[in-house]
């Protein structure tokens, strides 16, 4: 085997079967385990990394264990799934490493640690799968580990919790079974490589589409988010909302961007179903007083955008739906870690009852304003650029009212995010005794992910060239 | 490094330099950011003075490359935004009142480079990237500059008003750059857009939101006089008047004629915005009491001239507009620096604590009174001359009462400058300034330079008209005929009644409010309807922020937010509805008959037998 194919293949099955490593690992002592964990993430963050010298040039890898009936488990890495891959291994590795201390308070905590990892080794097999059926089965399996997850406090709230996560993701995941089951029997194959460019019912088409909207908590199935956002600790939640609800719009993606030419009237429809999302759940964001429900609500609003992107059909706001991605898990990865340290210091989710905490926790502060400003849109930050392609990218696929439901969403993004900075952190202080700054790896880890996100607005030439390669070499039917 | 470049990686540079050095050190901070801007303004000169030149780099595929070019107009406005900037960190050198002073500088260089940057991006999208950077800069300088809350809300307002028209300016900027299929300014010169169809009035409008919010004018002007009490004078002497202003008509003289072709109905449009922004801001600011805030409204119906100007789209208008925008700059930075030196001399900018200060603060009277007979449009100063070329230009398009309404403004311009002069110069000093010395050298220098602009762009209005405007008219594609010299024609006399007018009024208001000049107003300010006009405007009640926070807000996310709990509803039972009623029904047929089950078995093979056999 070449090594860019051990890359692949190490990359999806070590975590996967690390993760039932870690019971034993525990065993042995907690420190071990612990590093273990942290290992197994970073290692699968450079395995992916690593296959990006790869599909810059050009080339692709590829491996293949033979199942009958074309179900074969085929393991692809393209620029997009590399890309995704990525990110999200990327944003788990932090996740695990910001763990180590927030998460020592609780219980369970080796199955919090297996779990993680399950879930970032069925991440990754989602991604690099280039078999519809071997994609569900991996689905399946990230919503089994966020269910667990989600559940991680055994109230009975937060079971409840916990299961409606599972139920709504599950009936989605079983709508785009049958899709799945639709599109074999219209093509007699689930290779995604073959079936490039093919085109897809409106039926099949629809209830995959069922399955992506559940997973990546868009309207009518968002609410599960900011639900599972309340029960268990910010990290989960920084989990579902910046790694997880991406698996959707990496479905879409993979299935409707770079393999299904998808009818037009179809993609409209999606336009309209992501408008709503982004105008229903930033509603919803100016109204809560949960600071976990506020930024999950904003997820599901900034989902939309990449939403947008994806289905307008045009190269430009394919691109920009690509960055987003990017730009996206960044920043709202700094506003849940940020989230996770006023919690843990104020000991309160109640955004009334902060106020004027920038004094006494001016780092945390100035990271939150960072990253809600990339979120925002604002250069120098790298969001901006993303909103701008998808914002161009809307103007291009030339629907009035889509565009317009996206500015009043963009300007309501605006709103929530400076509500929820000014609550927090000026205003008047609402009698709480000046919680003191999170701990140093902590605050190094928010402010670190501030400034990537200023630091890819600077250099923003590096990852839009990567886009705009992979939309030029992988797009289908766009303009 | 190429030279465009300097103006604006040296002061971001220098910006996060400053960021490093500690609080405590006394001038090194200022010394660093007052370098830094003076040798900008040295590389602007000499790019001002050089052919045009243009830089580009691939930036974000898809045609959009960074692209910066110095043609007239932008190489003019560049010098403009740097000396401006020299100017103000001179100033601030020795200004109390601006908080930290390690961020305030920080504030005024990044402010300082994006602005540059804007001013010289061909690109749409680099000026957009450069434009609304600056929100964030515009943020922190008011929030640092008081301790108070009030600052920290005036900054959101501006931050909040600014931000959501930046997004109107995105927005026109991807359908224009979609519509022309370029985003390059001057590719698309070449081939103006016309406003013939649906998405090209769309995207006009939505530029046209973008320049005057950022230069400040009616509607979306409220956050200023807000910032003149919330946060500090070099602040307002510096952004508000100076380079919002000088962006925004920058960039609405260039979406108005050198991207777009307007029709009648635009044209229009934009003259009755700016003759609407020169009245509502000026009757606000007659009747003030508080030295900045007046200045500020006066900052706000300024723009309202410009707009005007630009508006006319005849190349005298425009002319007048543009010469507008640098002398407004000018003389109000000016005015707001003797607000500055006066709040730091006296301890206040209430007009009813201050008065006879000429005697104590020679120099700063005498700039603020060349400044405010420079913003009345005397003779012979810069403000005359470009008002006059923006009357010529309007009367020039038949709309007389366009021309009427802009003399009606002037008219209560000088009226509320005579009672601002009289109350804080003149009259009766009070007892607790008899002490009263004058300003440092460092405050003082700024002003007597911009001064000196303001007599020598007026006695010499032919040189700025020659070097400047001019050849930004001919970067922006227009012919034009002769633009200066002084006539004693028609205009002159009605210059001279207005002028003559507003003195009657100030003695007027004089004799109605007891001799008191910080009265003058009152007698429009408590006349029958105004006052009650007056009233509402005081309680923000016309306010577009604060009508928009209060009523449109609440309900509108309101209503969202009870469509998402309707969701979550329906999520949340219709499927244990759905099962529970399916179970039910199912349940009452297990009833233990054994006829039901026959009769059911039955049944269900009638059905099969026909939709296998009977229907095919």
């Amino acid at each position: 085997m070449d090594l860019p194919i051990q890359m692949l293949v190490t990359a999806v099955a070590v975590p996967v079967f690390g993760a039932f490593l870690i019971p034993i690992a525990a065993r042995v002592s907690v420190p071990v385990r612990n590093a273990f964990a942290v290992l197994l993430g970073l290692f699968t963050f450079f395995a992916a990394a690593s296959l990006l010298k790869l599909v810059i040039g050009g080339q692709t890898a590829t491996w293949t264990l033979a199942f009958p009936r074309g179900f074969d488990l085929i393991l692809h890495a393209d620029m997009l799934s590399v890309f995704m891959a990525s990110v999200s291994a990327f944003v788990s590795a932090i996740i695990l490493i910001y763990s180590l201390d927030y998460i020592s308070h609780y219980e369970n905590q080796t199955e919090y640690y297996a779990m993680v990892v399950l879930f970032l080794g069925s991440m990754m097999g989602l991604v690099f799968s280039a078999n519809l059926l071997w994609m569900y089965v991996f689905w399946e399996m990230t919503g089994f580990a966020s269910w667990r997850l989600v559940g991680f406090f055994r109230s009975d709230k937060d079971v409840a919790k916990a299961n409606k996560t599972i139920l709504v993701t599950v009936f989605g995941a079983l709508c785009m079974l049958v899709g799945i089951i639709m599109v074999y029997f219209d093509h007699g194959t689930l290779d995604l490589r073959s079936l490039h460019g093919s085109a897809i019912s409106m039926v099949a088409a629809g209830f995959i589409l069922v399955g992506i909207l559940s997973k990546s908590a868009t309207l009518p199935f968002s609410t599960w988010l900011p639900d599972a956002g309340v029960a268990p600790s910010t990290v989960t939640s920084l989990l579902h909302a910046a790694v997880l609800v991406k698996i959707g719009v990496y479905a879409y993606a993979r299935i409707f961007g770079v393999t299904f030419a998808a009818p037009e009237a179809f993609s409209s429809a999606v336009l309209y179903i992501a408008g709503a999302s982004a105008l229903v759940s930033a509603g919803a964001a100016l109204i809560d007083t949960d600071i976990k429900r506020i930024i999950a609500y904003s997820t599901v609003s900034q989902i939309a955008f990449i939403f947008l992107g994806l289905a307008s059909g045009n190269k430009t706001a394919f691109a920009g739906a690509l960055l987003y991605i990017l730009m996206h898990s960044i920043a709202k990865g700094g506003l849940f870690l940020c989230a996770g340290i006023i919690e843990q210091n104020t000991h309160t989710k109640d955004i009334n009852k902060m106020g004027g905490l920038f004094s006494s926790m001016p780092v945390t502060g100035a990271a939150f304003a960072l990253c809600s400003l990339s979120v925002m849109g604002i250069p120098p930050f790298g969001g901006f650029f993303s909103k701008f392609l998808v914002f161009s990218g809307a103007a291009q696929n030339g629907s009035l009212p889509v565009l317009l439901m996206f500015l009043v969403g963009a300007v309501m993004t605006l709103l929530y995010l400076v509500r929820l900075f000014y609550k927090i952190f000026l205003g008047e202080p609402a009698g709480h005794s000046s919680p003191k700054e999170g701990s140093v790896t902590m605050v190094a880890s928010v402010m670190a992910l501030a400034l990537i996100g200023l630091a890819l607005g600077a250099l923003i030439y590096y990852p839009s060239a990567y886009a705009e390669l992979l939309t030029n070499n992988l797009g289908v039917n766009l303009q | 490094m190429n030279l465009i470049l300097i103006p604006i990686i040296l002061p971001i540079v220098s910006a996060l330099a400053l960021l490093l050095i500690s609080e405590r050190t006394r001038w090194l901070k200022e010394l660093l950011a007052i370098a830094a801007s003076i040798v900008s303004l040295l590389a602007a000169a000499n790019l001002f003075l050089l052919p045009a030149q243009t830089l580009s780099y691939a930036w974000l595929g898809g045609g959009i490359s960074f692209t910066l070019s110095t043609d007239t107009l932008s190489a003019f406005l560049l010098l403009a935004v740097s000396l401006f900037s020299a100017a103000i960190s001179i100033y601030s050198f020795s200004s109390p009142n601006k908080g930290s002073a390690k961020w305030f500088f920080f504030n005024l260089l990044m402010t300082q480079a994006f602005a540059a940057g804007a001013a010289l991006s061909d690109n749409m999208v680099a000026m957009l990237f450069f434009w609304e950077g600056l929100l964030v800069f515009l943020y922190t300088f008011i929030a640092l500059s008081q301790e108070t809350k009030a600052a920290k809300r005036t900054a959101m307002k501006a931050f909040l008003i600014n931000a959501v028209t930046d997004l109107c300016l995105l927005t026109g900027v991807v359908i224009t750059g979609y519509i022309a299929g370029t985003y390059s300014m001057s590719e698309i010169s070449h081939n103006k857009l016309t406003l013939d169809y649906g998405w090209s009035v769309f995207a006009y409008v939505l530029l046209l939101i973008g320049a005057v919010s950022k230069a400040g004018a009616f509607p979306f002007h409220t956050w200023i006089p807000d910032a003149a009490t919330d946060s500090s004078a070099p602040f307002m002497a510096y952004v508000p008047a100076a380079i919002d202003k000088l962006l925004g008509i920058y960039f609405l003289a260039r979406a108005s004629v050198y991207l777009f072709t307007l029709n009648g109905t635009m044209q229009l449009v934009l003259m009755t915005l700016g003759a609407v922004t020169i009245l509502v801001a000026v009757m606000m600011a007659f009747v003030q009491k508080d030295y900045k805030r007046l200045l500020s409204y006066h900052a706000v119906s300024q723009t309202g001239y410009m707009i005007l100007g630009i508006g006319t789209l005849n190349p005298i208008g425009i002319a007048g507009g543009l010469f507008h925008m640098i002398n407004h700059a000018t003389y109000k930075s000016c005015l707001f620096m003797t607000a500055g030196s006066v709040e730091r001399q006296a301890g206040t900018g209430d007009l009813s604590k201050l008065g006879g200060l000429f005697r104590a603060m020679p120099i700063t009277g005498l700039c603020f009174l060349i400044a405010a007979a420079a913003i009345s449009g005397i003779a012979p100063l810069n403000g005359f001359f470009s008002k006059e070329l923006i009357y010529k230009g309007t009367l020039d398009t038949g709309y007389t009462w366009f021309f009427i309404a802009a003399e009606l403004g002037s008219f209560l311009t000088l009226a509320s400058f005579l009672k601002l002069g009289h109350s804080v110069y003149f009259g009766k000093r009070p007892e607790g300034l008899k002490d009263t010395k004058e300003a440092p050298f460092s405050m003082l220098l700024p002003m007597m330079a911009f001064a000196g602009i303001c007599v020598a762009f007026g006695f010499g209005a032919r040189l700025p008209v020659q070097w400047f405007i001019s050849p930004s008219l001919e970067a922006l594609n227009l012919q034009h005929g002769l633009l200066f010299g002084f006539h004693a024609d028609k205009l002159y006399f009605v210059s001279v009644i207005v002028i003559l007018a507003a003195v009657l009024n100030h003695m007027l208001g004089l004799a109605a409010g007891g001799g008191k000049a910080d009265k003058a107003s009152d007698h429009i300010h408590y006349a029958p309807v105004l006052k009650e006009t007056y009233a509402l405007a005081e309680r923000r009640v016309f306010d577009i922020y604060e009508l928009a926070m209060d009523k449109v807000v609440p309900p509108v996310s309101y209503a969202l937010f009870k469509a998402d709990r309707f969701f979550d509803w329906a999520i949340d039972t219709v499927p244990s509805g759905v099962t529970g009623l399916l179970s039910g029904a199912s349940s009452r047929f297990h009833n233990g008959s054994y006829p039901l089950y026959m009769a059911l078995t039955l049944a269900g093979a009638a059905v099969y037998i026909l939709l296998v056999g009977g229907f095919k």
